[in-house]
């Protein structure tokens, strides 16, 4: 274990070296969540859209704001940089397990992310009311939600920055990503939202665990058994992604290490 | 059994054959050629433990890459690796304890937090505990005067200082087996003597070295072995004192003349040397044996035949030796 608590207390400390391009970026969030706010309060003025009236999707934004912020593209960049400039390679001396390692890492680095989300929320809150939370059992599922974004959101990344072992243009595979989660996660709108394939498709896929299912149990749109389902989904995706993430790693390895690059 | 062992140890790297731009590209995905570069051939191998071997040739030889098959960074085409009994590919943990690698191109600090941090990761990884890590850190300080640089960001170091981080976060775990790629380079003279310095305690202190470098002077008063390396194959083996005897009595003098001196009639003049044409008409090198010649003689040789205006003697450097060793100029006996 001391290994990867060493990675993770480096990665914590390294984060705050890089509080400037995060304030940065958490601005540029912030302005987007304002935005949305704005104009979600004037559709939702009278009446309800898809099932969300205003109090719920004011909810429901504050909740994809935090989640959107929480392991941000730092993660990838970093993880993308260590595969492509070699240092993967130096890696392989080292008593450790590569991607233990890079968790660890983007475990420790959550907590200025968790920070920041404090604050946003607790300013939404003084200016424009409480938000209504969900019964006690309810809000335990919710935070184990929030907690599971951050192996699902690693492994996403992680997965995809894996990636770099066969292109140069990781950048690209990052766009297509993002465009893919924002869609599938329910960042961008509800699931409901959806026609009813799509939004089913959405529902099970690994992404909806990224937004949408805190954002509903935080809400109680979804709760009882459906909710606990929501969070296995997540839980299930977590680990199957871990563990095809070793495979595909490995195959990564293999380019590397016996054609060389 | 040795402690590093190297049986016919082979790489082949392949490379896609791509047309240049995207039409390359997308052709590749329909025809797809390679090619094969062999970067090491056959190489056989046994180092013992407390050896400081130099293992040197010219760029592309297959020096790092056989660095890189010894650490079990890479996989052998074929052939294998034994290190202290264990395979550095099969047995990765267990081999990482024993070996610590430096390649001097690279960095493993870092890179926004300060060297202390990146050495605190170490210790953990390595499991080192605290009164072992502290003395290490004497040890270090000792010799390389780590502790000014302890302190800085791992992007804010000089290229000096960085490699003597980074030379300490190779051998914080004390491994028995140390191999330094090009751990010099770029370094100015001042830092150069430390480092140097630092390898020769290292040896002493009993632990098994191999050195990659272009520098002589890294090699010298400090590997006994030389293994010389040539487009993948093993092309010398042996005492490096021997070398040094056989192709330290060599010394070129560089003459430039005021009016053209023919060849042959400098020639004539110096019977027991070689003359070379230089880059002008006016410059001559001559070849000597400065066992049975010396410099003077050679100058008071060519004075009748033309005013000297300048000249200079060139000491041979290891690439030339191993230029020479290679087109069979110079034979050395293993
Ligand atoms: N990953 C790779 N893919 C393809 N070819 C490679 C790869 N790494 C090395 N080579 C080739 O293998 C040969 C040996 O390279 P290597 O880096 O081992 O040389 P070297 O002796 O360390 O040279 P230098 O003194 O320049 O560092 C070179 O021709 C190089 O182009
Ligand atoms: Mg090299």
């Amino acid at each position: 274990m001391k290994p990867y608590t060493a990675h993770a207390r480096a990665a914590a400390l390294s984060a705050l070296a890089y509080r400037g391009n995060f304030l940065l970026s958490l601005g540029g969030a912030a302005v987007q969540l304002i935005a949305l706010l704005a104009v979600w309060k004037v559709l939702l003025a009278d009446g309800q859209v898809g099932g969300f009236d205003w109090p719920h999707m004011r909810a429901y934004l504050v909740v994809a704001f935090a989640s959107a912020t929480l392991v941000g593209t730092f993660v990838d960049f970093r993880m993308s940089h260590r595969i492509r400039s070699g240092l993967v390679a130096l890696d392989l001396v080292k008593p450790v397990d590569y991607q233990r390692a890079r968790f660890a890492e983007t475990a420790g680095g959550v907590w200025i992310e968790a920070v920041a989300v404090i604050v946003v929320v607790a300013i939404t809150v003084a200016i424009g009311g409480a938000l209504d939370t969900p019964p006690g059992p309810m809000l335990g599922l919710f935070a184990a939600s929030i907690v599971l974004i951050v192996p699902l959101k690693f492994a996403v990344s992680y997965l995809s920055t894996l990636a770099c072992f066969w292109t140069e243009n990781f950048v690209g595979v990052l766009w297509a990503r993002q465009a893919l989660t924002g869609l599938l996660s329910g960042a961008l709108v509800p699931l409901a939202f959806f026609p009813g394939w799509l939004a089913t498709t959405a529902q099970w896929s690994p992404f909806a665990g990224l937004t949408s299912t805190p954002a509903l149990i935080f809400i109680g749109q979804a709760s009882g058994t459906h909710a606990v389902l929501l969070v296995a989904t997540q839980l299930g995706w977590v680990l199957v992604m871990w563990y095809g993430a070793r495979l595909l790693f490995r195959r990564g390895l293999r380019r590397l290490t016996v054609n060389g690059g | 059994m040795a402690l590093v062992e190297a049986r016919q140890l082979t790489k082949v790297f392949r490379r896609p054959d791509k047309d240049p731009g995207m039409r390359g590209a997308v052709k590749h995905l329909f025809v797809r050629r390679f090619v094969d570069k062999t970067a090491v051939d056959h190489v056989d191998l046994s180092i013992d433990a407390g050896e400081a071997v130099a293992y040197v040739g010219p760029n592309g030889a297959g020096k790092s890459t056989t660095v890189k098959l010894l650490s079990g960074i890479l996989q052998p085409t074929s052939g294998e690796v034994r290190i202290d009994g264990l395979s550095p590919q099969k047995d990765r943990i267990a081999v990482s304890h024993r070996i610590g690698v430096l390649f001097g191109q690279r960095t493993q600090l870092w890179w926004d937090l300060p060297v202390s941090e990146s050495l605190a990761v170490l210790r953990d990884v390595y499991g080192i505990d605290h009164g072992t890590y502290r003395r290490r850190m004497a040890r270090f300080e000792e010799v390389l005067e780590l502790g000014e640089v302890l302190p800085v960001l791992g992007r804010k170091l000089s290229l000096g200082q960085r490699m003597r981080a980074d030379l300490a976060a190779a051998l914080l775990h004390a491994p028995p087996v140390v191999y330094l790629d090009e751990p010099t380079i770029g370094l100015d003279l001042a830092v150069k003597d430390r480092v140097r310095q630092f390898f020769r305690t290292v040896r002493d202190e009993g632990t098994t070295v191999m050195l990659t470098s272009h520098d002589l002077g890294d090699i010298e008063g400090f590997c006994r072995r030389l293994v010389i390396i040539d487009e993948g194959r093993i092309i010398f083996d042996g005492d490096l004192e021997a070398v040094k005897d056989a192709f330290a009595r060599e010394r070129i003098l560089n003459v430039q003349t005021e009016t053209v001196v023919p060849l042959e009639a400098a020639r004539a003049a110096l019977p027991g040397a070689a003359i070379e044409a230089g880059e002008t008409p006016l410059h001559l090198g001559v070849r000597f044996d400065r066992f049975t010649m010396t410099a003077g003689h050679v100058v008071s040789a060519l004075a009748p035949l033309a005013n000297l205006v300048d000249f200079n003697v060139d000491e041979p450097s290891i690439e030339d030796v191993i230029r020479r060793v290679y087109s069979g100029e110079l034979v050395l006996q293993p």
